[in-house]
């Protein structure tokens, strides 16, 4: 899922800048119910009493289990000497007093402990799949310039009928573009992945989902693809609008089973 | 036997509405005893996933005056075929394409769940969407290319019979002639001289005999192609729009040592409107201005291309020594009137470090609908994704925006409207049902929304007209209907009715029943507009006087005490968290200008007034939410007790997120104890946090800026200067173990503002 992604913001130009989400992730929007609940009132909004200045959570529930099922070991924190000390090596990390911070308290290391069920989120359906920087998945092999080029080659021969030449040339144009970005190595896979996805569809004749593909690519790799993509997006466009009489698409390499239909 | 509560959430899910008092005092003595004023926000777009458009016009009450859509409250006589208006009480027939409703085959509207339905209206001439790139060439070559890819991407975003214009501008101002064939080609304007409408048009070759014709109705040209060059639609020019827009140079003109580029922005932004003016008056049209400083000649300009002379602070206006400001904000209000007039809105996406002119220019947006956003650079995430969202769409695809809306009060007899304070413009259509004190923009039953999207929210605010000693009103109950006319995202002409009701109640022998009837969130948020609304034209320290006085006021009619004895002071329920919401609005951004530019005051301002309930009392009082291994995450106080050190914190404003790590979180985080296996958990619960987060992010609008910080770091500032200092440097003894974190600050606290209120509300003299 290499349209599923975070990047982090442009710390370099704005400051605090928030991460940046991927087309997908931005269409898909959120899922979970948002964090709207406020913490308990001060008794009666402090009318009766100061707000407490102990803890304010019920805390007193805090003893669970899992807490009681593993007590850390103490650990020494000789932080000043390094900056980022590296974690520590054994699994048991030397016993000592912990090093007394400025408002003297203690650092033990934290509960240890398998899954955290206390940091989930608090309420709705946890189906999301979390969202940080992906991994990109195993390599597939990169798609072929070729496969992806005789699509769109075939879909603009099939426009000349009935588009106006002007139109077809300045399409024309900007594949030379995408195909000179490709050949010289400027296009990253992920672009050549989703642009070889984006003549499958158009092959199967579902044109909304090119043009999903097509927008995807606009938001998320606009550098790469901006020059030419505008090609591709008026191709979907003009070819959508022919008769299907007029597409025949060479079944040139071996596709997986698709429905063909609109 | 449902409680107010679960009523307040049942009537905001199906109408967009939150009344301040769900009971309605019965005389206008009763109700401005109150305090706070009989009052709703309501959202007139709220999204509603079940509520699919009817494919019929709406039946009008026939009094010419009245004109009320039909509505469950009708009563009506379905053997003769009559419904009786419940705001006039004119008896109306029903149109002939009713002839077959009985009572067992009601029309959608007459049922009780369709309180809010939408109509679809068939006639008229179907035009599209305009959106009018203006766009400011004196940026830096980096900004400037980020600028150029965003709004390239914006190409495949808009709808593709979307018209689409472009103007550039510097210190001349270009408007690109866009056609499909040719070289391009540009008219020139100089960016010093103001040109009226009618200039403009007649320089830009619009001057056709063609235009004329009917007034008030979308003048769509036949061909848009042939009326205007200037815009055309999407599908035809991409190709060409996307390699103008990718040779855009910077301003060519040199910028000598000390100075600023010349921003020619008023005339860039006059001749947008001029042209929209001249050829699409009435249809759904954006000017979207992108802009990367302040303008600095010409008519509008903000300061002066001298860098030595600053750009006006707000010392600078309190000793009246902004020179420019007067005047070009009075050449700003008049273009957003003017443009309000023609139904567009004006969007700005302002990136830059330093101001750029949002006080004086505020005014494009907030009379038109149209969106501000403020950013540091185009390169950065917070703008690129603010201006994607900008084209969102709902759950059936179609775009979140929406286009010349006009909303219209109708009241019953006992109720007159007083104002609203929203993203509108009066349109000043006077009746029966509107009031003569005013209250935000008042003194009309009828209000221009430019443009809309699901949240915008007005507030509205009404007056009981019954006297005194007058019996509650036959019926029981007050009714008040919203009639939204608008041009959805499809183009479609639309009518969206809400029709609401609440009791009338004796405030002398049921003030238990109103007090209890009383929506705190609502009425917080309410009375938060009114202040904000007022520090636009008064002094900071007359506002909050006035809010304080609203709320010994409402205190001394609610609360239970002996007098002149604070300690016995009690709050009901109903009323609890009120002195919270307004001791947290007190400090907030909206009122206190302190450590804010005054572009920064503006754009909060604008965002507050427009939000609905939920985002504006996140903006008043923030979320905070506590994640630790003693639990589920918790929402927490907003207090320094709140700050643990074996937290982490989330803190949402709605235009920052924070995420701080607690002392010991953030130790054991240094130490990477998050890298070790048998610490998964430690990992996962700085995760957490950080997973919540992204959720706000995925949808918040504008994007918010984004702080993860730690105990002692320099921006856990955004958190202290947002809890409550319950403990400060001044009465913590540090070193105890007193939970918490102590704040270095003399503001006053929860606590002595509740001592106050406490006394001033008991007390005999006040």
């Amino acid at each position: 899922m290499d349209d599923l992604f975070v990047k982090p913001g442009n710390q370099e130009r704005g400051w605090n800048d928030p991460p940046q989400f991927s087309y997908g992730l931005q269409v898909a929007g959120s899922t979970r119910s948002p964090l709207t609940k406020r913490g308990p009132p001060p008794p009666a909004a402090g009318l009766q009493a100061p707000p407490p200045c102990g803890d304010p959570s019920p805390d007193q529930q805090a003893t669970s289990p899992h807490l009681h099922g593993i007590t850390p070991p103490p650990h020494k924190m000789t932080t000043p000497t390094h900056r980022i000390t590296p974690p520590p090596s054994g699994v048991t990390p030397p016993l000592s007093q912990a090093t007394s911070s400025p408002c003297g308290s203690r650092l033990p290391p934290p509960p240890k402990g398998g899954p955290c069920p206390m940091s989930r989120p608090p309420s709705g359906p946890d189906s999301k799949a979390p969202c940080g920087p992906r991994a990109e998945p195993d390599p597939q092999p990169e798609p072929d310039l070729q496969a992806v080029s005789s699509v769109l080659a075939e879909a603009l021969e099939a426009c000349r009928q009935n588009v106006s030449r002007q139109v077809c040339e300045d399409i024309a144009k900007r594949l030379r573009l995408l195909e000179d970005s490709w050949t010289s190595g400027r296009l990253s896979s992920t672009v050549k992945r989703r642009m070889n996805a984006l003549t499958l569809e158009m092959k199967s004749s579902h044109w909304s989902a090119a043009d999903d593909i097509h927008r995807s690519l606009m938001v998320d790799h606009v550098t790469e693809v901006s020059q030419w993509m505008v090609g591709i997006k008026r191709l979907i466009a003009e070819t959508r609008n022919l008769s299907p009489e007029l597409l025949a698409f060479s079944p040139a390499d071996p596709v997986q089973p698709e429905p063909v239909g609109n | 036997m449902t409680t107010y509560q679960e009523f307040i959430q049942q009537n905001e899910d199906r109408d967009g509405v939150r009344f301040s008092w769900n009971l309605w005092p019965s005389s206008r003595l009763e109700a401005t005893r109150l305090v706070v004023p009989v009052s709703c926000l309501f959202t007139p777009l709220k999204e509603r996933p079940d509520l699919p458009p009817v494919q019929y016009e709406p039946v009008m009450c026939g009094r010419a005056n009245c004109k009320a859509v039909l509505n469950p409250l009708c009563q009506v006589d379905f053997r003769a075929k009559i419904w009786a208006c419940n705001f006039c009480f004119q008896r109306n027939p029903f149109p002939p394409s009713y002839a077959g409703i009985s009572d067992v085959n009601q029309p959608a509207e007459l049922m009780p769940q369709f309180s809010t339905i939408e109509y679809v209206v068939q006639r008229g001439p179907v035009a599209p969407l305009i959106f009018l790139y203006v766009v400011d060439t004196c940026l830096e070559e980096e900004d400037l290319q980020a600028l150029r890819e965003s709004l390239q991407m914006s190409l495949s975003l808009l709808p593709p019979n979307a018209l689409v214009g472009l103007i550039t501008f510097g210190r001349m101002v270009q408007v690109h002639e866009l056609s499909c064939e040719g070289i391009a080609k540009s008219y020139v304007f100089r960016g010093t001289k103001e040109l009226s409408s009618k200039q403009i048009q007649e320089m830009l070759g619009l001057m056709k005999p063609a235009v004329s014709g009917q007034q008030g109705r979308p003048a769509a040209p036949q061909d848009p192609s042939a009326t205007c060059r200037f815009l055309q639609p999407v599908h035809r020019v991409d190709m060409n729009l996307t390699d103008l827009l990718g040779e855009l140079q910077r301003d060519p003109w040199p910028v000598p040592q000390g100075k600023r580029p010349l921003r020619s922005t008023g005339v860039a932004l006059s001749v947008a409107v001029g042209l929209l003016e001249g050829a699409f008056p009435n249809t759904g049209a954006r000017v979207m201005l992108f802009t990367g400083g302040p303008p600095t000649q010409g008519p509008g300009m903000v300061v002066g291309d001298e860098l030595k002379t600053p750009i006006r602070s707000w010392h600078d206006i309190q000793k009246d020594n902004a020179r420019h400001l007067k005047k070009s904000s009075k050449y700003y209000d008049t273009l957003a009137n003017r443009t309000a007039v023609n139904g567009h809105s004006i969007d700005i996406y302002a990136c830059a470090l330093d101001q750029t002119g949002l006080l004086e220019m505020k005014c494009l947006s907030n009379l038109t609908g149209g969106h501000i956003v403020m950013g540091d650079s185009f390169n950065t995430s917070l703008f690129k994704q603010t201006f994607q969202r900008v084209f969102s769409k709902d759950y059936s695809g179609e775009f979140r925006m929406a286009f010349g809306g006009t909303m219209e009060v109708k009241t019953s007899r006992e109720l007159k409207v007083c104002g609203a304070i929203g993203p509108c413009v009066s349109l000043g259509a006077k009746g029966p049902s509107v009031s003569e004190n005013e209250m935000g923009v008042g003194g009309t039953s009828q209000w221009k929304v430019c443009s809309l999207n699901p949240s915008t929210t007005l507030a509205m605010f009404f007056e009981v007209v019954s006297q005194h000693n007058a019996p509650v009103p036959q019926g029981g109950r007050g009714a008040i209907q919203f009639v939204t006319q608008y041009q959805h995202s499809s183009t479609q002409r639309r009518i969206r009715v809400t029709t609401v009701a609440r009791n009338w109640a004796d405030a002398q022998s049921q003030i238990q029943h109103i007090e209890s009837s009383f929506d705190q969130e609502a009425s917080a948020v309410i009375m938060a507009r009114l202040g904000v609304f007022r520090a636009e034209s008064e002094e900071g320290p007359d506002v909050l006087r006035w809010l304080d006085r609203q709320l010994i006021r409402l205190c001394q009619k609610f609360g239970q005490f002996n007098k002149d004895d604070p300690t016995s002071f009690k709050l009901s329920e109903s009323l609890s968290l009120y002195p919270q919401f307004m001791f947290h609005l007190r400090r907030s951004p909206f009122l206190q200008v302190f450590n804010n530019s005054p572009d920064e005051s503006s754009y909060y301002r604008h965002h507050f007034v427009r939000q609905d309930l939920t985002q504006s009392l996140i903006m008043v009082q923030p979320m905070l939410y506590s994640y630790s291994f003693h639990g589920p995450p918790e929402p927490v106080l907003l207090d320094s007790s709140s700050i643990l050190p074996d937290r982490i914190l989330l803190m949402d404003t709605f235009f920052q997120l924070v995420i701080y790590h607690g002392e010991t979180i953030a130790q054991w985080r240094k130490a990477g104890y998050q890298e070790m296996a048998e610490y998964e958990n430690f990992k996962q619960l700085l995760q957490a946090p950080l997973d919540d987060a992204q959720e706000i992010l995925q949808t918040r609008f504008p994007m918010p800026r984004y702080v993860d910080t730690e105990h002692g770091g320099s921006q856990a500032r955004f958190l202290l200067s947002k809890v409550n200092p319950s403990q400060t440097h001044n009465n913590s003894n540090g070193w105890t173990q007193e939970p918490g974190a102590p704040i270095l600050t003399d503001d006053v606290s929860l606590q002595v503002f509740m001592d106050h209120l406490k006394k001033l509300a008991v007390s005999s003299s006040t």
